[in-house]
């Protein structure tokens, strides 16, 4: 260890205007005398400037910030859907905050206030829910985008859905299942598969399979439903199932869960929006409902 | 005045005045745009759930990072046997970059590639460094605050902390050594 490596702390001190007295003195004629540590401190002082001009490193996009506040305003506004206190419906959980603090605590607002509490923390979570399911159609659009422009090769190449189902096994940490579980030998395939691929999404394993039908691409991701589970767009109940449809970014969107799993089929939005639906369907005894969705 | 509408307030402020350091916080530690709106929002949520547990006087900005920190560890911990994955995030959005709207076009222009060449290099160093800059250099936490958020001692802050400015100013050299910015320093 050199002497000026003594003066570590110290530099990083002076640069904090936390040296006093003596201690500050013998920096200062230290840095006097010593052209390594003169160097060292100016280098130092270049960075603090250059990080401090650089701030903030980075600003929270504005749609997270929409669904927190967004949160927090549909937790309260469901909160007091079933109250007398109307006045106070419309405004912002800040807002609201503020005019509990200000309201006093007779027995009223002390009994809303439990319901209150007891219903925020039962909304939030339904709240993040939908945000979760927003966002799982931004990583399906983006993992799709992906694959068209060719950043996202095949992993797998194979048009055989079992080969497709026997290469995610291990990989994922689901039981991966294409959604297809009735096919019938008979019928002219539409679709036929292009191949897998094994994607992240948020830190997770993810299963990504590849549809074509000429030029057209589909793609279509796979996750737990315990990262994520299918909600809003537009609800088309078939069955047992819930299909939740709307379009992202010039593509059609088509998310659902079922059995422990999250789909999202994303197709270009040019296509026929019942067309991805085949993709599952075109075989099967019931495909002429799905021509008939819109 | 009760303890929950009390603190609710606190968190609300708090929250608006360091939602976006929150979210830089969880950048560097993620180094994942939609990883890091996830520990955002999951922190969000698990102190508006604690939000009662906030003692009068409780440093509010130190519990938001220690909460995010440990969803993130959390987090860690559950992924250590998966496997290589392909990277799929996308760059920041527009929306995420900071632009000061006083700034002539020129030097919002140079701000902002400094500010990438910045972020680029910070998210070359171990997470150990990058959050430790974040931590105090963008975030002005005390050297104290970041040793209760890191769970270390003081004296560990300080070196690691001089060890990630000695990385970081290596990284950025070209760019502290251009002559815009060794005039800005000589001032």
């Amino acid at each position: 260890m050199s002497h000026h490596d003594e003066y570590n702390d110290e530099v990083l001190l002076y640069l904090d205007n936390a040296l006093t007295g003596d201690r500050l003195k013998d920096f200062r004629a230290h840095i006097r005398g010593c052209a390594e540590c003169k160097e060292r401190l100016e280098q130092e002082q270049a960075l603090s400037l250059l990080l401090r001009e650089t701030r903030p490193l980075y600003v929270a996009p504005l749609p997270l910030r929409d669904c927190i506040a967004a949160a927090r305003e549909s937790a309260i506004a469901s909160a007091w859907a079933s109250d007398d206190l109307g006045e106070i419906r419309s405004a912002s959980w800040k807002e609201w905050l503020r005019s509990f603090l200000h309201a006093g605590l007779n027995w009223k607002p002390a009994v809303a206030l439990t319901l209150i509490v007891a219903l925020c923390l039962l909304f939030v979570p339904e709240t993040m829910q939908r945000v979760r399911a927003t966002e799982y159609v931004e990583a399906a659009t983006e993992i799709h985008k992906k694959y068209i422009s060719g950043d996202l090769p095949l992993e797998c190449r194979s048009a055989s859905p079992d080969a497709v189902t026997t290469w995610f096994a291990g990989k994922t940490p689901f039981p991966f299942r294409l959604p297809s579980a009735q096919f019938t030998p008979a019928g002219k395939t539409k679709y036929s598969i292009a191949g897998a691929s094994l994607v992240s999404y948020k830190g997770k394993p993810a299963a990504m399979v590849a549809y074509e039908m000429g030029p057209e691409k589909i793609t279509l991701l796979a996750v737990s439903a315990g990262s994520v589970v299918a909600a809003g767009g537009e609800e088309v109940r078939s069955g047992e199932l819930i299909f939740h449809y709307r379009h992202n970014a010039n593509f059609a969107v088509t998310t659902w869960s079922n059995r422990n799993l999250t789909y999202a089929l994303v197709s270009s939005s040019a296509i026929s929006a019942q067309n991805p639906c085949l993709v599952c369907h075109q075989d099967m005894a019931d495909h002429l409902v799905f021509e008939h969705v819109r | 005045m009760n303890a929950f509408s009390e603190n609710g307030e606190l968190l609300v402020r708090a929250l608006d005045e360091f939602f976006d350091g929150l979210y830089g916080y969880a950048m560097v530690l993620s180094r994942d745009r939609t990883e890091a709106e996830d520990l955002v929002q999951e922190t969000c949520v698990r102190a508006i759930q604690a939000s009662e547990s906030l003692r009068p006087g409780s440093n509010i900005k130190s519990w938001l990072f220690t909460i995010l920190r440990n969803i993130w560890l959390n987090q860690i911990r559950q992924r250590r046997s998966t496997p290589k994955l392909v990277e799929l995030e996308a760059d920041d959005g527009p929306s995420a970059v900071a632009v000061e709207p006083s700034k002539d076009p020129h030097a919002a222009y140079v701000a902002k590639v400094e500010r990438d060449l910045v972020r680029e290099a910070i998210q070359k160093l171990p997470e150990e460094f990058r959050e430790i800059i974040l931590l105090r250099e963008y975030e002005d936490l005390s050297y104290q605050e970041i040793a209760t958020i890191l769970d270390c001692p003081a004296g560990t802050v300080m070196s690691r902390l001089g060890r990630a400015r000695s990385k970081l100013r290596g990284l950025l050299f070209d760019t502290l050594q251009a002559p815009e910015r060794r005039e800005k320093g000589a001032q």
